[in-house]
């Protein structure tokens, strides 16, 4: 190389004096792992030595490899142009950014007397006697740097720190150190430097006459038009495991469905159950809390649906008609454990939450008696609801499960008398549901043909009602659509609901009301009546408009009746308005708090469920509440307040799934029956089978799908019996796994942390 | 004039910045730019510049990357782009156009070898892929050669009597990820030596179009205009040297770099850093008392045939050194000046440093020992450098 630019017009002019002792020229070699900054480090190292006027030459040897893979860097640094193209084999100076990269080669072509440099948090003493030709510094960059933050969780990066170091080692005073980061715009990381400027310890060369020699930097050339044949590769000897400083670990995280759903139930795995061992398997994770999937798959109104992360995607999974699969496709009953000291436990009320309680009482060995006032067990699944859309016989199969177990149930035994029931049991659970039906306070409610709709409910399930005329159903929820429509059934001419709010306000499953307005029944919407007329029987009522005001606490906008009114002649009116949830079983002296049963003070073994304690008014939140009394009662007698349903964890959220790894597929829909005439028959026939399980996502929960060990970059994820085995002498922590995890299974954990600054 | 520690693709790719900033007064600046490894660091320094009345469009291939300059040039945009390997590649059909259509288009390329199976790091085969379709071609040795180059090669590439493409060649990581200090001029310096690009045939207030069918006596005229306009690019080279010397108080290196050949009995001749290690060995053998000289070429389209012929003169030995391949024949270089030595020397040929393979003094010594004892040249030979 002709030198046609001399030292003294293209180098920088010296800002920092030489180094006493360097000797020129100076070859520099760093060791590092890809993403710990070596080339980068030797660059800085470039950048040092331009402050004092010196040429130099600086650049990585780069593999194709990503993050963790050996690299090397060099710097050559000269006071003329620099014309050497090739690598560094004779380094004058070798720092080495991990200690995992000091295999046997890395001092080949390093003579006696060189310095080396070493990232390690070994203190010198660890090295006596491996080292003593060279001049060995010693720094724990990585915990200097891990400390300021420099880098990211999976890899620190060390350059500016370890570049302190090597100031130290060149002899350079600090100033120069602060001058040079501060050309550099490095300030932000001078902490770190000076803090390992500090800290390095140094061991001076003992022996130099009778070193080791500079072994060959690599084999020399072979001779020429001898091309050697194809080599095998070898795995390396290098544990590149022990350099990461996070490592990946599978484990579960809260499926929203699951967390949502009121009753407890694990939706994640009894969908996962029926997708891959049957409705048989899935029963034996469903029942485990659902006492009564028969009827929850068909009426539920499926929180864990709204949660479903899928719902952002191309649809929730019908999770509602996968439990009503799951139950009319597998004939599971459990069987009771044995208690060891079984409890005496009466339930006071059969409807679903003392049905609930009284099931995983059971199914743990305790006796339980259900007081049932009305004629048979279910309360409100079985007077309530309409038979075409709970038909009796899935209730019975359901009730039937529960008494299996050894349940005695006392039917059309109200009690009036919790004192005594409390003497003559362990514990009590009252689960009387909600209170008295609400009427509407409108001039006029009590002429003939003014009905409470439960009442109406109540009347078509013992038979033989039969309407005529125009009907009208007050109110939103499922009991006004189930009113609404059982009434087209009974023979009315017209049915109308008249609803105060929006559509998207009505409380009833939407499904249901699509179902209502297809079968004719009209909706007459942001309308309230104000009085009801009629000579002796109703005939016509006035309803006034409803404007919505601002929102409520529940976030519905506050109605506000205006006087705008209009007139609906009508024959038969049905109220839905809810139901008081006024407890009237209590004995004189006795108080209920957080649904527990007090003496004054003194707390008493009874436990409230339910609608009665807390008015939530759907099966599954009943279900949810009488399992957890039921615990509670198991837990501890004596013990405080019932549990509060734990809703510690968050969900994994939409974001958290990998949506590029699912192919797009709608939810599959449940068969209808819609016959010419309208009739009790069930309406809905549910799944034409159980494939729509597939499409769960399992959300948090490892499906041993593969991806993890297809994306690891170096290959050491395997299958192990239980899932996966991540060969930790080898995983660099890349957390590629982690990333490319379709459904947020696994999480990086932080490792080898170690302290520095104390 | 400041001095900068860069990489050759910044390096590169400041060159082309000034460059092009250096055509506000014309009619401005445009560049496609598509990534690939080693060339990706140049075009995201361009992406960072600041131009007036310039552009730089990522797209979504290399073949668009081309297609925009192809485009902005034919409107008498100042162009350029960068890229290596498949990349390269997957441009040759625009890159013929650029040439076939006479557009100033300078490409700047990080020599990376072709794959499958893959391999990121350096040899020639990638830029040599385009020897023979009227891009001017140079290869450099060193950050500030590449600087320098790319500049001429903008003067070059639009001077009137050239009117083609010019391609700058570094090798893939050895050059272009090699940081070191860089002289960079002023903007004023740039502006003197590079005077507003005007491309005679741009498309502009008169309807015509460009590069419509043609009959067979048109191409041969085009072809032989073509070839008689790369014919001239030597001399006019020299004359751009000289200028870039006054403007800036440095000379670019030649089109054929010649290093101690004087006297020499042998020579070592390659192309790009090869170059750089064949002077180190010459200084070492010279040391020893051999007479061992050192021919760089950089200048490979058009092949300065009689600057190489007058340096091969009298040389009884001769050592192509080629980082590239032609597969069933031998090493490019090697077969290309062969014929331009002495009736009776022997010219052997080493084909070395394939797919990045570090070609050290160590392997040119065991060249010319191979070489010395020989009374006829052999079969091309490949030489493994690890």
């Amino acid at each position: 190389m002709k030198y046609k630019y001399p030292a003294d017009s293209s180098a920088t002019a010296a800002s920092i004096p030489l180094p006493v002792g360097l000797r020129l020229p100076l070859e520099v070699r760093v060791h590092g792992r890809g993403g710990q900054g070596g080339v980068t480090c030797a660059k800085l190292i470039a950048a040092l030595f331009t402050e004092m006027g010196l040429h130099v030459q600086t650049f990585g040897d780069y593999g194709s490899e990503r993050s963790g893979a050996p690299v090397q860097a060099y710097t050559r640094v000269d006071r003329f142009a620099i014309g050497n193209r090739n690598k560094v084999y004779r380094p004058n100076h070798l720092i080495v950014l991990d200690e995992g990269l000091m295999g046997t080669q890395i001092l080949e072509g390093v003579a006696p007397g060189s310095l080396l440099l070493l990232n390690t948090d070994a203190g010198l003493d660890s090295y006596a006697g491996r080292f003593e030709h060279y001049r060995f510094g010693v720094i724990d960059a990585t915990a200097i740097a891990r400390e300021q933050g420099i880098g990211s969780s999976s890899v620190v990066i060390i350059n500016t720190t370890i570049l302190g170091a090597y100031a130290r080692l060149l002899e350079l005073p600090l100033t120069v150190l602060e001058k040079a980061y501060a050309s550099l715009g490095l300030s932000g990381d001078l902490p770190a430097a000076q803090h390992a400027y500090e800290r390095v310890r140094v061991c001076e060369p003992v022996r130099t006459n009778d070193g080791p020699g500079v072994s060959a930097p690599t084999a020399g050339p072979a001779a020429v038009g001898t091309i050697p044949g194809h080599s095998t590769d070898f795995p390396p000897n290098l544990r590149t495991g022990s350099w990461s400083n996070q490592a990946p670990v599978y484990g579960d995280h809260p499926a929203p469905c699951n967390l949502a759903c009121p009753a407890g139930n694990d939706v994640v795995g009894f969908v996962q159950a029926l997708k891959n061992n049957g409705a048989e398997a899935a029963a034996a994770i469903l029942l485990r809390t659902q006492p009564l999937p028969s009827v929850c798959g068909r009426v539920c109104p499926a929180p864990c649906m709204q949660a479903c992360n899928r719902q952002v995607f191309d649809g929730a999974v019908n999770i509602r008609s996968l439990e009503r699969w799951i139950a009319d496709h597998s004939a599971l009953e459990p069987l009771p454990q044995t208690a060891a000291q079984p409890l005496r436990v009466a339930v006071v009320g059969g409807g679903p939450a003392g049905l609930s309680a009284a099931y995983q009482l059971a199914l743990r060995g305790h006796a339980v008696t259900i007081y049932e006032a009305g004629p048979a067990l279910g309360g409100v699944l079985r007077n309530g609801i309409p038979a075409f859309r709970l038909p009796p016989e899935a209730l019975k199969r359901d009730v039937e499960r529960i008494l299996k177990l050894g349940v005695e149930a006392r039917c059309n035994s109200r009690v009036d008398d919790l004192r005594r029931l409390r003497q003559d049991f362990d514990a009590v659970i009252v689960c009387v549901g909600f209170g008295q039906a609400l009427d509407l306070k409108a001039e006029g409610e009590s002429l003939d043909g003014v009905e409470q709709g439960l009442d109406f409910l109540d009347r078509i399930k013992r038979g033989g009602v039969a309407l005529m005329g125009n009907v009208v159903v007050i109110g939103g929820g499922n009991t006004a659509i189930d009113c609404a429509r059982s009434a087209l059934r009974c023979g009315a001419a017209s049915v109308k609901i008249v609803y105060r709010r929006s559509r998207e306000d009505m409380p009833a499953i939407v499904e249901e009301i699509d179902d209502a307005e297809r079968e004719g029944v009209q909706l007459h919407l942001h309308r309230q009546p104000v009085e009801f007329s009629g000579s002796g029987t109703v005939s016509a009522m006035v309803i006034a408009e409803v404007e919505p005001g601002p929102p409520d606490v529940s976030g519905r906008r506050r109605p506000l009746v205006t006087q705008r009114t209009s007139r609906l002649a009508c024959d038969k009116v049905l109220l839905a308005l809810g139901q008081k949830s006024e407890l009237d079983l209590l004995p004189d002296g006795w108080t209920m708090r957080e649904g527990r049963a007090f003496e004054g003070k003194r707390l008493l073994p009874v436990w409230f469920a339910g609608d009665c304690a807390t008015g939530d008014g759907t099966v599954t939140h009943a279900i949810g509440n009488g399992r957890r009394a039921a615990l509670a009662v198991l837990a501890n007698p004596d013990a405080g307040p019932s549990e509060a349903p734990s809703r510690g964890a968050e969900p994994v959220a939409p974001g958290q799934i990998r949506f590029s790894h699912f192919d797009v597929a709608p939810p599959q829909t449940d068969r209808q029956f819609r016959p010419s005439a309208l009739t009790f028959e069930e309406v809905n026939l549910g799944l034409a089978g159980p494939e729509e399980a597939g499409r769960c996502f399992s959300c948090g929960h490892c499906t041993k799908c593969d991806t993890c060990l297809i994306s690891c970059p170096d290959g050491v994820i395997v299958r192990s019996e239980d899932g996966y085995r991540i060969d930790g002498d080898y995983c660099k922590g890349c957390s590629m796994c982690v990333a490319e995890c379709p459904r947020s299974a696994m999480e990086m954990q932080e490792k080898n942390r170690q302290k520095v600054s104390a | 004039m400041t001095v900068e520690l860069l990489s050759a693709n910044h390096g590169a790719a400041l060159a082309a910045t000034l460059a092009a900033r250096a055509n506000r007064f014309g009619r401005g600046f445009c560049s496609g730019v598509y990534p690939i490894t080693p060339s990706t660091e140049c075009m995201e320094y361009l992406c960072q510049q600041k131009i007036e009345k310039g552009r730089v469009v990522r797209v979504e291939s290399e073949h668009s990357a081309m297609g925009v300059c192809i485009g902005a040039a034919s409107a008498g945009a100042r162009t350029f782009t960068a890229t290596s390997s498949n990349g390269l590649a997957y441009m040759v059909e625009n890159c013929v156009a650029a040439a076939c259509l006479r557009l100033p288009v300078v490409l700047a390329v990080a020599n990376r070898t072709l794959g499958p199976p893959w391999n990121i790091w350096a040899d020639h085969s990638d830029a040599l892929t385009l020897r023979d379709h009227g891009l001017i071609q140079f290869y450099c040795a060193d950050n500030q050669e590449l600087f320098d180059t790319v500049l001429c090669a903008f003067r070059l590439a639009e001077d009137r009597r050239v009117m083609m493409p010019a391609m700058v060649n570094m090798e893939g990581f050895i050059l272009s990820h090699t940081v070191a200090q860089t002289q960079i001029p002023e903007q004023a310096q740039v502006d003197d030596f590079l005077p507003p690009t005007d491309i005679p045939h741009r498309l502009g207030d008169v309807p015509h179009t460009l590069g419509q069918i043609e009959i067979p006596h048109q191409t041969e005229m085009h072809r032989w205009q073509h070839h008689s306009a790369m014919l001239e690019v030597p001399r006019i080279y020299a004359e751009i040297q000289n200028e870039f010397e006054v403007i800036f108080g440095r000379r670019p290196a030649d089109a054929v770099e010649a290093y101690r050949t004087e006297d020499a009995q042998t020579l070592i001749v390659s192309m790009g850093t090869i170059g750089a290690t064949a002077e180190r060995v010459v200084d070492r053998l010279r040391a020893e008392g051999q007479r061992v000289g050192a021919l760089r070429v950089r200048l490979f389209r058009p092949l300065p045939v009689e600057a190489i012929r007058a340096c091969y003169a009298g040389k009884q030995r001769i050592a192509v050194i080629d980082r590239n391949i032609s597969l069933g024949l031998g090493g490019v270089l090697w077969s290309e000046t062969r014929s331009l030595a002495d009736a009776g020397a022997v010219v052997q040929n080493y084909m070395a440093g394939l797919g990045g393979g570090d070609v050290r003094p160590e392997h040119i010594v065991a060249m010319l020992a191979d070489l010395e004892p020989r009374e006829t040249a052999g079969a091309p030979s490949m030489m493994e450098a690890l």
